[in-house]
C-alpha cells in the first residue's frame, strides 16, 4: 500500500485523452491535442463540446446536427419543471441546478451513459440556470428558442430580449475556456460515480455537488465578491494590505497545477479590458498588488492568478450576476464531465481506494447502554 | 513527481479515518474500534449512527436526545413532497431518493456540514422511500411516528402498521451492519465532494448516485434475480455450471478487500436461516455450489460470499420489494457517509488527483470552413 498523499496530490487516478493540464509549461490541451489559446479564437462552445465528446472538430454538417440536437433538448420534463417551481426562488442556484438535473434524469431503468444523453443534459443546463435567474428576479420564465446558439439562447432566456452579439461572444468564449480541465475535483467525482456502473445523471449530479464548493467552482463568485469589497483601483493597495495582515486569502489566486500564468486567465484578462473597463481597472490593479504581496510572502511560489479571477470580470461584462457564476461554470464543464464519463466506459473499473485507520485499537468490547 | 497510474486506485490511500476499518486479511469490520460482531445484534441503528458521528457510544440521555431529534425530523419539506409526487410512479427508487434528498437539502446559502444536518438527512431517507412505495401501490401516505425507532418507523411507514419485533430487529441489524464500510466508492464520492467545502446534501446526493451502480449497491436485487432464475436447490448445480460456460457472473460473490468470509455476510446468513427458511434452502445450496465452482476455477482466490447475497433474503423476509434493496442500503449508509463528510471537513484538503494524458501531441486546429 502506498503512503497517504493528502488530497491525492500527485496521484494518477485516470488515463485520459479528453484534456491535459500541463502545469509546468502553462498549457491546457483539449482532446485532439489542441492548445486552448489556438482553439479559443476560432471555435464555439458547440464545437468544443463536439470535440470533447467525439475526439475531432466537427465539419459543417456535423456541427449542424449537434446544434439541432441541442436545440431539441432544451425543454424540461414534467417532473423537473414541477421541481423547479416547487423550490423557493431564493434557493442557492447551484442547489437548484443539482436538484432539477436529478429530477430531469430520473428514470425507470438503469442505462449506460450515451452521447445522446450527454447532449440532452448539456442542452438543459441553460434552461435551468436562466429560469433560476428569472425566478430570483420575480419574473416570468422565458421559454428556450431553437434558432439560437447555446450561449445566445442562455442570454435570451435570462433577459427575454435579443442578446447583444458582444455579450454572446463573451459568454461563448467563457464556455469554451472552462469546458474541461484535467482531473479536477468535480470531474473526478463524476468518474468515481460512473465507475460503479451508475448512470450519467448520477455522475453529473455528483459533479455539480463538487463544483458547488468554495475550493472549486465557487471561486469565481468569491473573486467577484473580493473585487466588490475593494471597490476601486485606488482602494486596492489599502484593502489588500489590510486583508493580508488579517491573514485573509486573496480570492482568485493560487492553483495546484499551474506553475506559470494560467493560459485561460491570460485570454480572459485580455477580453476583460473591453468587457468591463471599470471593473478591469480595479482588477488589474488588484492583480498587480496581490501578486506582489504574495511574492513577498512566498517568493518560492509561482505567479498565481487563476482563471476565476479574470472570469469574474468577463462574466460581469457579459451581464451575468455573480450569484450565477458557479452555474455558468457548470454549464460549460458539463461538456467535460460527460466526455470523461463516456471515456471511462471503455475500461470501467470501480474506483475504490484504501484508507488508513487512525482510530482506537480494534477489539474493545462495547458497553451495554445501561452501563454507559 | 507523480506516481504510476493504478486503475481503480486499488491500494492507494485516499484518506485517514477513525470511522471504520475493513480488515480484509482477518475478516474484521471495525467501527470506531468496535468489531462489528460485537455491535450487530445488540445495538440500535441510532446508537451506531451516534458512534460513527461522535466517536463514542451514547449514554442514555444522549441516545434519548438523538432519538428525539430523529423522530422530529421525519417529515419532508413542501418542495420535497412536490418532487416526490411529480416523479413518474415507475421511477427507480434510487433516482427518487437522489432527487428528493437533493430537494430536501436545498439552502439559501451554502452551509457547512454538521451533526444536526446529518441527523436531519438520515431521518428523511425512510420517509422518502416509504412515501414513494405507497404512492407506487396507490396507497395513502402514512405519517411518520416520532415514538418509534428508526427501523420500526421505516417499516411502519411502508406498511401502515407496526411490524413484528422480529422484523424490526432484523432490519435494525441490517442497518447496523451496512452503516459504514471503509473507503468504498460511494463514501469516497462523498469525501471528494466534501473536499471542495461543498454542503452535506451535495455529498449525499453524489454518494447515492455512486451507490446506484451495479458494481456497488445495485447488487442485492441482482442476487434475487439470479436466485429466481435458478428456482430450486436441485437446479442449482446445473444452472450455475451452465451459466459459467456462458461467462455469467455469480451475483453476491467477490469483494476487493475481504480475504476471508465477510463478517457481515456471516451474521446475515444466520438471520436469513431463521427468518427466511425457503430462501435459505435455495440460497445456501447456491452458495455452496457457486463457491465450489469459483474455487475450481481460481483455487488461489479466497472464500467470497459478500454481504449482498444473504441481505437479499433478510430484506425479502421483512417484506421489502427488491427495487427497495439498494435504497435501503442507503438508509443504513447515510450514517457512514455523513460521518465521513464531517471527518473530511474537519481536516480538509481538496481531493484533486492527476491524470495521465494519453491523447495526441499538441497540434493546430483547423477553422470550421476548412474542415472536410
Amino acid at each position: 500500500m502506498s503512503e497517504f498523499s493528502p488530497g491525492l496530490e500527485g496521484v494518477v487516478a485516470a488515463e485520459t485523452a479528453i484534456s491535459e493540464v500541463d502545469g509546468a509549461n502553462g498549457r491546457l490541451i483539449y482532446r485532439g491535442g489542441y492548445l486552448i489559446e489556438d482553439l479559443a479564437p476560432i471555435v464555439s462552445f458547440e464545437e468544443v463540446a463536439y470535440l470533447l465528446w467525439n475526439g475531432h472538430l466537427p465539419n459543417e454538417p456535423e456541427l449542424d446536427e449537434l446544434r439541432r440536437q441541442l436545440a431539441a433538448g432544451r425543454q424540461l420534463n414534467k417532473a423537473a419543471h414541477a421541481t423547479l417551481l416547487a423550490l423557493d426562488p431564493a434557493t442557492e442556484p447551484m442547489d437548484v441546478l443539482r436538484t432539477v438535473v436529478s429530477a430531469q434524469g430520473a428514470s425507470k431503468t438503469l442505462t449506460k451513459p450515451t452521447l445522446e444523453e450527454a447532449i440532452a443534459l448539456t442542452a438543459v443546463f441553460p434552461t435551468i440556470v436562466a429560469a433560476t435567474y428569472r425566478r430570483r428576479q420575480g419574473k416570468e420564465i422565458v421559454e428556450p428558442r431553437t434558432d439560437l446558439s447555446h450561449a445566445a439562447n442562455l442570454l435570451w432566456m435570462m433577459e427575454g430580449k435579443e442578446p447583444e452579439a458582444e455579450a454572446v461572444h463573451r459568454v461563448d468564449s467563457y464556455l469554451v475556456l472552462l469546458a474541461d480541465h484535467g482531473l479536477n475535483a468535480s470531474t473526478f467525482a463524476a468518474r468515481v460515480v460512473a465507475s460503479t456502473g451508475s448512470n450519467l445523471t448520477s455522475a453529473i449530479v455528483g459533479a455539480i455537488g463538487a463544483l458547488s464548493g468554495p475550493a472549486h467552482g465557487r471561486a469565481t463568485f468569491d473573486a467577484r465578491t473580493m473585487l466588490d469589497k475593494i471597490g476601486s483601483a485606488e482602494n486596492a493597495d489599502k484593502w489588500l494590505h489590510e486583508a493580508h495582515a488579517r491573514h485573509e486569502r486573496f480570492s482568485g489566486f493560487g492553483h495546484r497545477v499551474y506553475r506559470t500564468y494560467d493560459p485561460r486567465a491570460k485570454i480572459l484578462r485580455e477580453m476583460a479590458k473591453t468587457a468591463a473597463p471599470e471593473l478591469h481597472r480595479t482588477a488589474a490593479r488588484t492583480e498587480e498588488l496581490a501578486l506582489q504581496i504574495l511574492h513577498e510572502a512566498h517568493p518560492e511560489r509561482p505567479n498565481a492568478t487563476n482563471v476565476d479571477f479574470w472570469a469574474s470580470v468577463v462574466l460581469t461584462g457579459a451581464g451575468i450576476p455573480k450569484e450565477l457564476f458557479t452555474c455558468l461554470f457548470a454549464t460549460s464543464r458539463v461538456a467535460g464531465w460527460t466526455a470523461h464519463v463516456l471515456e471511462s466506459l471503455s475500461d470501467l473499473r470501480i474506483i475504490r481506494p484504501a484508507s488508513v485507520w487512525t482510530g482506537p485499537q480494534p477489539g474493545t468490547k462495547p458497553l451495554q447502554l445501561a452501563k454507559r | 513527481m507523480s506516481s504510476a497510474y493504478v486503475p481503480g486506485l486499488e491500494g492507494i490511500v485516499a484518506a485517514q479515518t477513525e470511522i471504520s476499518m475493513v480488515d480484509g486479511a482477518n475478516g474484521r469490520l471495525v467501527y470506531q474500534g468496535y468489531v462489528i460482531a460485537d455491535l450487530a445484534e445488540q445495538m440500535s441503528f441510532e446508537e451506531v449512527a451516534y458512534l460513527l458521528w461522535k466517536g463514542g457510544l451514547p449514554t442514555h440521555a444522549e441516545l434519548d436526545a438523538l432519538a428525539l431529534e430523529l423522530g422530529s425530523s421525519r417529515t419532508l419539506t413542501q418542495a420535497a413532497t412536490i418532487t416526490l409526487d411529480a416523479l413518474p410512479k415507475d421511477t427507480d427508487p434510487m433516482d427518487v431518493l437522489r432527487s428528493v434528498v437533493s430537494v430536501q437539502g436545498v439552502e439559501h446559502k451554502l452551509q457547512k456540514p454538521s451533526v444536526p444536518l446529518a441527523i436531519h438527512a438520515t431521518a428523511s431517507f425512510p420517509t422518502i422511500l416509504a412515501l414513494f412505495h405507497r404512492r407506487q401501490l396507490g396507497l395513502a401516505p402514512v405519517k411518520p411516528r416520532a415514538d418509534l425507532g428508526h427501523a420500526a418507523n421505516y417499516l411502519y411507514m411502508l406498511n401502515g402498521k407496526e411490524s413484528s419485533p422480529e422484523h424490526v430487529h432484523a432490519l435494525n441489524t441490517y442497518l447496523v451492519l451496512l452503516a459504514d464500510h471503509g473507503m468504498n466508492a460511494s463514501t469516497f464520492t462523498a469525501r471528494v465532494i466534501a473536499s471542495t467545502d461543498s454542503d452535506l446534501a451535495s455529498c449525499l446526493v453524489g454518494a447515492i448516485g455512486a451507490l446506484k451502480g451495479p458494481a456497488h449497491g445495485g447488487a442485492p436485487s441482482q442476487v434475487m434475480d439470479q436466485l429466481e432464475k435458478i428456482g430450486t436447490a436441485d437446479n442449482a448445480e446445473r444452472w450455475l455450471r451452465e451459466a459459467r460456460k456462458q461467462k455469467v457472473r455469480f451475483m453476491g460473490f467477490g469483494h476487493r478487500v475481504y480475504r476471508t468470509y465477510d463478517p457481515r455476510a456471516r451474521i446475515l446468513k444466520e438471520m436469513c436461516a431463521r427468518l427466511n427458511p425457503k430462501f435459505y434452502e435455495l440460497a445456501s445450496k447456491v452458495e455452496e455450489t457457486a463457491l465450489q465452482i469459483l474455487h475450481e476455477e481460481h483455487p488461489e482466490r479466497p472464500q467470497a460470499t459478500n454481504v449482498e447475497f444473504y441481505s437479499a433474503g433478510v430484506l425479502q423476509a421483512i417484506g421489502l420489494p427488491k427495487e427497495f434493496f439498494p435504497p435501503t442500503f442507503a438508509v443504513a449508509r447515510v450514517a457512514g457517509w455523513s460521518a465521513h463528510v464531517l471527518e473530511q471537513s474537519a481536516n480538509n484538503r481538496l481531493i484533486r488527483p492527476q491524470s495521465e494524458y494519453v491523447g495526441p501531441e499538441p497540434r493546430k486546429p483547423v477553422p470550421l470552413a476548412e474542415r472536410g
